[in-house]
């Protein structure tokens, strides 16, 4: 008995060298993104995607962060918008119903964190970098950033789309991720 | 001569017609071209073009009520009939009246749509309704009938006109002209 105890207390010890793991807890996450549709920020969500994290606020190296998101679960709020992105020129649900983010690292970069790694987004893949911050609350914590993608990059917006006249070429990527102990 | 009196028309009278006679016609231009384009970025601006004139439209309207209210307004020809005169006033009415649904039923559209949207590119116009799609498909037939109506009375309104000056041969079409000082 006493030996379970120690074993359990050194694998307690050793834990935060590889990090916690953390689960996402969907009330109270949001996954935002800003179009810019005639000179005018659009403001869309993706309602349901999910964030698993590795992290160890103090050690971030060895840390992952995964993300999955149902790109079907867009909603611009505008019944004509909606019914448009779904088609292939746009976010093409028919083909890639879902995206992707995997980490290669993370570091620390001043109060922030950077998780660099490959988004996948219909069917094309790019490095991009992940800024966040994080705020600790006990057994949870809070995990909120910002970046700009180019949607050229990803083939959103084909055709006469590719203008970036009407539809700007920057989507800015909003996150808030309310995390717990898993 | 800026004021109207008992037998002609000032020139802000004069700009404020031929202004607005000019927008008009390039407005129902551009709101046909926009319902038939297919979807594409064209579309988009040709709804932002029709959108802005619609409010600068509105905006003369008012400049221009407001004159016609503080001042007179030159006296129909006297050899008038009862007839004629019913029916001019009539049309009048119904060409103000439609000066001020048009674009108010537009807006309704604009804001029901939910479709962001800011005038000539750069001032946001607020919402005067909440997004609601069945509230859109309404004021948007509502819209239609009102510009066809508009159609309708404006030939009335330059029938009318040409009939005073080939036919009547009174001052009412020459007294409006720029180029006449009465």
């Amino acid at each position: 008995m006493k030996n379970i105890a120690f074993l359990a207390l050194g694998l307690l010890l050793a834990m935060p060298t590889l990090g916690a793991d953390w689960k996402m807890d969907p009330v109270g996450s949001k996954l935002e993104f800003v179009a810019v549709f005639e000179k005018t920020p659009t403001p869309g969500v993706f309602k349901e995607f999910d964030a698993r994290l590795r992290f160890d606020p103090d050690k971030p190296a060895g840390s992952s962060l995964d993300v999955t998101v149902k790109v079907t679960s867009a909603d611009m709020s505008i019944p004509d918008v909606n019914k448009e992105i779904r088609n292939k020129d746009w976010f093409d649900y028919a083909g890639f119903p879902q995206a992707e983010f995997r980490s290669t690292d993370l570091r620390r970069d001043g109060v922030r964190y950077v998780a660099r790694g490959t988004l996948s987004l219909k069917g094309l893949k790019q490095t991009v970098e992940v800024p966040f911050t994080w705020t600790d609350s006990g057994s949870g914590a809070l995990m909120e950033g910002e970046l700009t993608l180019k949607r050229g990059d990803f083939g959103i917006g084909l055709g006469d789309w590719k203008s970036t006249d009407v539809i700007g070429a920057e989507v800015k990527l909003k996150f808030r991720v309310k995390l717990r102990k898993g | 001569m800026l004021r109207n009196d008992a037998d002609s028309w000032g020139a802000p009278s004069k700009l404020l017609h031929w202004v607005m006679a000019a927008l008009i016609f390039a407005q129902i231009a551009l709101g046909l071209a926009a319902v038939g384009w297919r979807l594409s970025p064209a579309k988009l601006d040709l709804f932002v073009w029709h959108k802005s004139i619609g409010m600068l439209i509105l905006a003369l309207l008012l400049m221009r009520l407001w004159w016609r209210l503080a001042g007179r307004v030159p006296a129909l020809p006297s050899q008038m009939a009862p007839w004629e005169r019913w029916g001019a006033q009539i049309s009048h009415f119904l060409l103000y009246a439609l000066m001020v649904a048009l674009p108010l039923t537009g807006w309704v559209i604009s804001s029901a749509s939910n479709v962001p949207f800011r005038i000539f590119w750069a001032v946001a116009l607020p919402a005067i309704m909440a997004p609601d799609k069945a509230t859109a498909d309404l004021f948007a037939s509502v819209h239609g009938w009102l510009a066809t109506l508009l159609a309708f009375a404006l030939v009335a309104h330059v029938g009318g006109a040409l009939r005073h000056h080939y036919i009547k041969h009174d001052a009412v079409l020459a007294r409006m002209l720029p180029w006449r000082s009465r």
